[in-house]
């Protein structure tokens, strides 16, 4: 790891709005060629820390460097290295793609063709469309394109699937995975805790301005470790009647919850009670939490 | 170079994709002179010397010049604060590209159709109504026309700075100009003007510019460097305040 420079480097990032700590000593480092997500709910401080490395907004406290230059005070040859997409912006619909990304290609030094960007993002059957005529992923998937042109070295990308339906969501991944295929650097910013677990290498989630998990994927699931064995209860039974278990159950719903260390033997305990009464325990299942539960966890959602 | 190139190309495209805008800036203007000419085209004027000449060696320079502040001044602040406010500009100023880029990029793009603009004016006016400029006068008029649309651009980007939403940008615009087209000579002759708003009108931006395009078509009277200069004045006023006021990133950033 000490051969490369890590591509952000941030320790202490503080950001005030007024009496409001949006950003409050966050410490983060992303390596080169890695797919780092951040993860938090809306008003975590995500999109400040994000744009506070891609030099738009000023920080109040803390170091940052990204690819070797503070935001601060880095001009346009640090810009030509990187992409950016913003959680918020739309190409000028009057121009067609192929024109839209042509006209970025002349801001950078060193750009990729057109086409060449265009067969990345997926875009080849809506090149000569203007941009506003795109459905909301073509749309999406031109930012990116825009972000690439200048051959970045590190990306941002900014909630790049707020909105899509799956179909989309699905297509947009593809186009991440790819960058990462480039050895590209990205970094991602989402409320979508799958978007997280598919593409990214390692995972922060923020929680009031303050990172409250980090991590790989993996690494972050190890951190509720519990089983949770589910199932709904049977009519015309209460809670109490139910054998004791390892963890106590809850009810939520009709459905009955027990999250638990020792599933093996809880499970036994549960099915020779059942079976000795004539019951059938209706949709049973027996799962590890997924990551979007960590996360709702760790952010501070309830379950 | 060949940044700047692309940026006004790009720029200029985009101009001719929007209806509404090429509506307005270009064939509205036009749509006023050719039915001021069928109203009063037969009327002559008496000017302050006491020379009588026919009303559309008035109206041909007056709607070229309401065609150039269409295009510098309304369209111009439209689309910047339209630019601005949808995120365009912050996504560019996140790219290598300069700042002055944009900025040139608006101005060129509406220098081009402000001289489009004279183009038609000057052969609607020469074929249609028998109205011509001298050789002579051509060049005091391209370049009358130049400072003006520069000016104008200036003051554009002025109220593009003062203006907070996109859907304010419209309504502002017509707000600033019309009034001003109606005490300024375009739409009526100064010279049936209550001499108080006469006054008042000479110092406002709309009325030197009219004057200046004017003497190109009717040099009767002296060359009128008064306005030429206010003209300018106007536009460093613009250029002051628009720096001074300027964003990049959308109001609600």
């Amino acid at each position: 790891m000490q051969s490369m420079p890590a591509a952000i480097s941030v320790t202490g990032l503080i950001k005030r709005y007024g009496d409001h700590q949006v950003v409050d000593g966050v410490d983060l480092e992303v390596q080169q060629g890695e797919v780092f997500a951040f993860l938090g709910k809306n008003g975590a401080g995500k999109t400040t820390t994000t744009e506070i490395l891609e030099g738009y907004r000023t920080r109040d406290g803390g170091n940052v460097s990204v690819i070797g230059e503070d935001p601060a005070t880095a001009g346009a040859e640090w810009r030509a290295k990187l992409g950016i997409v913003l959680q918020e912006s739309r190409p000028l619909g009057a121009l067609t793609v192929k024109e839209t990304l042509r006209l970025f290609a002349a801001y950078f030094p060193n750009p990729h063709t057109v086409d060449d960007v265009v067969r990345l993002v997926g875009l080849e059957e809506q090149i000569n469309q203007r941009a506003g005529r795109l459905s909301g992923g073509q749309v999406r998937r031109l930012d990116v394109g825009i972000a690439l042109i200048g051959r970045p070295e590190l990306v941002f990308l900014d909630e790049p699937t707020t909105g899509f339906d799956p179909e989309a969501r699905r297509q947009f991944w593809d186009v991440i995975s790819g960058l990462r295929d480039l050895g590209t650097t990205v970094f991602l910013t989402t409320h979508y805790m799958d978007e997280a677990q598919v593409l990214a290498d390692r995972v922060a989630v923020l929680r009031d301005g303050k990172i409250a998990a980090l991590g790989t994927p993996a690494e972050l699931q190890a951190l509720r470790g519990d089983v949770e064995i589910r199932f709904t209860l049977p009519p015309g039974l209460e809670l109490a009647a139910l054998p004791a278990l390892s963890s106590q159950p809850r009810l939520t719903g009709g459905e009955v919850r027990v999250e638990t260390t020792a599933p093996t033997a809880d499970l036994a305990v549960l099915c020779s009670w059942a079976e000795a009464r004539g019951l059938e325990l209706p949709a049973l299942t027996v799962e590890r939490p997924t990551l979007e539960d960590v996360f709702l966890a760790i952010s501070g959602e309830t379950t | 170079m060949n940044m700047l190139v692309e940026q006004v190309r790009a720029d200029l495209l985009a101009f001719s994709r929007r209806p509404e805008t090429l509506f307005f800036t270009v064939f509205l203007p036009v749509i006023f002179l050719v039915l001021f000419e069928a109203i009063f085209g037969g009327q002559s004027v008496t000017l302050a010397g006491g020379d009588v000449i026919a009303q559309s060696y008035l109206q041909v320079p007056a709607f070229m010049v309401m065609g150039v502040i269409s295009a510098s001044f309304v369209a111009l602040s439209i689309t910047v604060v339209n630019r601005r406010e949808t995120g365009i500009f912050k996504r560019v100023r996140g790219t290598p590209a300069p700042a002055w880029l944009l900025i040139a990029g608006q101005v060129v793009t509406s220098l081009v159709i402000a001289l489009l603009m004279v183009i038609v004016m000057l052969a609607l006016g020469s074929f249609a109504y028998g109205v011509r400029v001298e050789i002579g006068h051509l060049p005091w008029l391209v370049a009358s026309v130049l400072v003006g649309a520069i000016a104008f651009s200036c003051l554009g980007m002025m109220l593009a700075a003062l203006t907070p939403s996109t859907e304010a940008a419209p309504p502002l615009a017509n707000v600033v100009v019309l009034p001003l087209y109606f005490i300024s000579g375009v739409f009526v002759p100064v010279e049936s003007l209550p001499t108080w708003l006469g006054n008042i009108a000479a110092l406002l931006p709309v009325a030197p510019f009219v004057k200046v395009a004017t003497w190109a078509y009717v040099p009767a009277t002296t060359m009128p460097w008064r306005s030429l200069g206010l003209l300018i004045a106007w536009g460093a006023i613009g250029l002051i305040i628009a720096s001074w006021r300027f964003r990049w990133t959308p109001r609600r950033d």
